[in-house]
């Protein structure tokens, strides 16, 4: 799935956002590396795309009752705000913690159940009309 | 233990953020339904870890005598191929739980033996590699982690070659060795929690959807119309209370179906 949305961020504007998707997705990386410290074990698949200001995505991932999940965002735009949060499949908010650092934001979950949950990625403002983002997970 | 780790998050989460302005509150509850078609990706499929994670947690099965030995001679067509690529990963991970060095040590070359098949071994090469030193070393963890790498990296390279349909079926003869795996060992204890990690409804749609996606060069493959048969049966059963009869019965569909993979039958 990666693959697909950096295609697609290929194809929305050109070659120069080759960087800036890398970028995006250093920056997740570099975010989500203190939870690496602590033992959690971080996927090495990524999830990027685009974003309007304001724009919301929703990434649905059946998470596992007993495990205990990071989701961290990150986007290339320095002056660029984003957010994270997770929601269950009644639409209810589940994170136990989050937290939102400009350019930085992450969800902390402990799911009272197995099942769908929805990852919901926005970003809440930038000076770009679009915003590269990236969102990876760790677990343990 | 669950004390200790919120608290140890809590301490990563503000170290990592020290200086966080704490945004505004995101709502309570949002409407699903009304989030726009366009706005909402593909399912994620777990890696197999997160479930084998869980299962750590759950006491200590018998999981040698979940063993079965994968038949990688007697290969049949690239669909069959890929499915039991999936199929023996997931393999890998029960002889992990079983702390087997031996039996990790031939899934890693089987694995290595698969992708040559399938024409992907150059990405999984320095995967099975890994998890020949890291099995010597008996490190479990991160041979857990180099077989979820194995399976992202076949898959990467099999959506690389334009075959994401392959790519597909690898990740899911993962899911029914897993999902066979798992059941048998509810299914000898069960208890509600246990059986509650099946509760994979909208995992198991995706796949369904994948399969219903594939040409009919693919759909029409004897194996992979069987498997969308075995789905059809399972979906009733994980859209509802997982009772033991569930679990059961998901057992005995999957176990068939895998058996079906492995003996290219």
């Amino acid at each position: 799935m990666r693959r697909i949305l950096f295609l697609v961020s290929l194809l929305a504007i050109g070659a120069p956002a080759l960087g800036t998707v890398d970028d995006a997705i250093s920056r997740a990386m570099e975010a989500i590396s203190p939870y690496i410290k602590a033992g959690y074990i971080v996927r090495a698949d990524q999830w990027c795309g685009d974003l309007g200001v304001r724009e919301q995505k929703a990434i649905p991932h059946t998470l596992f009752k007993g495990n205990d999940y990071w989701f961290v965002m990150g986007t290339d735009a320095d002056n660029a705000r984003v957010a994270i949060h997770v929601y269950d499949s009644r639409g209810n908010l589940v994170e136990t913690d989050s937290w939102q650092k400009g350019k930085f934001a992450a969800a902390h979950v402990l799911p009272g159940a197995t099942g769908t949950y929805y990852i919901i990625v926005e970003v809440t403002n930038s000076p770009d009309e679009r915003t590269h983002w990236a969102m990876v997970y760790g677990f343990k | 233990m669950k004390r200790y780790s919120v608290f140890v998050s809590w301490v990563v989460a503000l170290t990592c953020a020290s200086g966080v302005a704490f945004a505004e509150a995101p709502p309570r509850q949002i409407d699903l339904s009304k989030f726009p078609a366009a706005r909402l990706d593909d399912v994620v499929v777990p890696l197999p870890s997160e479930v084998f994670n869980v299962l750590d947690k759950l006491g200590t099965p018998d999981w040698k005598g979940q063993f079965r030995s994968p038949n990688i001679v007697n290969r049949g067509e690239r669909p069959q191929i890929a499915l039991l690529l999936g199929a023996v990963i997931a393999e890998g991970f029960v002889a992990v739980e079983a702390t087997d060095r031996e039996r990790v040590k031939s899934i890693g070359r089987d694995v290595l033996e698969l992708a040559r098949a399938i024409g992907v071994e150059k990405a999984v090469l320095a995967r099975t590699n890994a998890i020949l030193s890291k099995a010597d070393a008996s490190d479990w963890i991160a041979v857990r982690e180099e077989l979820d790498g194995a399976l992202t990296d076949v898959k990467d390279a099999m959506i690389e070659l334009k075959d994401d349909q392959l790519a597909h079926l690898v990740s899911l003869g993962g899911w029914l060795r897993g999902t066979e795996v798992l059941t048998a060992i509810v299914d000898k204890s069960y208890s509600p929690d246990e059986a509650d990690l099946l509760n994979q409804p909208d995992l198991l749609r995706y796949f369904q959807e994948r399969l219903a996606e594939m040409p009919p060069r693919l759909r029409n493959n004897q194996l992979v119309a069987r498997i969308q048969k075995s789905l059809e049966e399972i979906a009733p059963l994980v859209h509802q209370k997982i009772t033991p009869a569930s679990v059961k019965r998901i057992n005995e569909i999957t176990a068939e179906v895998v058996k079906a993979i492995d003996s290219n039958a």
